[in-house]
């Protein structure tokens, strides 16, 4: 048991509230994932202007 | 809803409203035929033009699932055709191997934010519950792909997460219906149960977003045809 505690403290960092425990990639990931989701809505998605009368953009 | 989902069957040859044929009592090939070219409206397959509301970064995540999942699906059978040992030893194994694992990575991460984005905006509405639950269920059987997808990885690394995994599915009383450290068992479920079930629900998943159409946000008028 304690040499697979030394072979896990070895495989990255993490982070610790209490019971909460994760690592600091799995929780860059998962910022990032917030981050690309507030920006799918907020930013403006690309288009070119209708070429014709029926173009429902 | 399709004219052949009502209570009512029109006699064989007669006209529905929609004005095609209905589908013959004596014949399942006419049947099936009007099945195929009912079940999605005329022109919805590959429409080329959507709603306004569509124009929107948060509209883009279900085909980036889609496309991460193909690739997922084809680095996978390269995998499979070169063997594990080709993909621990050699460079190009290497590669390929990481392009399964990063595919797999943003498969899970779009199709988070693609959860997301249709659960703030309630996209089970407007008779789309089933396009919604299969989506469930799809996410559900790619956590399975997954999981059996770090049994199968040959190294120390999925025996670790075997011998783990062991010890909570036994803590549950799952143990005697899944043994995690039986490779052959998770390999034959990662590569071919699991993918099929989760391509065939994506596939009706699919069908039912364009049946239905894509959901409009909830303060934005649905088109009517």
């Amino acid at each position: 048991m304690a040499n697979t505690q030394v072979l896990a403290e070895g495989a990255g960092n993490y982070l610790d509230f209490g019971i909460f425990h994760i690592s600091v990639t799995n929780a860059l990931i998962m910022g990032a994932m917030i981050a690309i989701f507030i920006l799918a809505i907020a930013l403006p998605f690309p288009h070119h202007e209708p070429d014709d009368d029926e173009g429902a953009r | 809803m399709s004219a052949v989902e009502g209570t009512a069957t029109p006699a064989p040859g007669a006209t529905t409203p929609e004005g095609s044929p209905s589908p013959t009592r004596t014949s399942w090939t006419a049947w099936a035929r009007y099945r195929i070219t009912h079940t999605v409206p005329q022109g919805q397959w590959l429409p080329d033009r959507q709603p306004a509301y569509v124009a929107s970064w948060i509209y883009v995540f279900g085909m980036a699932t889609l496309v991460s999942l193909v690739i997922v699906i084809g680095s996978g059978v390269v995998l499979a055709l070169g063997g594990s040992e080709w993909w621990h030893t050699s460079s190009v194994g290497h590669y390929v191997n990481s392009v399964h694992l990063w595919s797999v990575e943003i498969f899970f991460a779009v199709m988070a934010i693609h959860l997301w984005g249709k659960f703030w905006m309630a996209a089970w509405r407007g008779g789309r519950s089933l396009t919604w639950t299969t989506g469930m269920i799809a996410l559900l059987a790619a956590v399975g792909t997954g999981f059996t997808g770090y049994l199968s990885q040959t190294n120390f690394d999925a025996q670790w997460i075997g011998a783990q995994a062991k010890d909570g599915l036994n803590s549950v009383g799952l143990g005697a219906w899944f043994n995690a450290l039986n490779p052959a068992t998770a390999l034959t479920l990662h590569i071919i149960v699991l993918p099929l079930a989760v391509g065939a629900i994506v596939i009706m998943h699919v069908i039912l977003v364009r049946r239905h159409g894509v959901v409009p946000p909830i303060d934005a008028e649905e088109p009517t045809s």
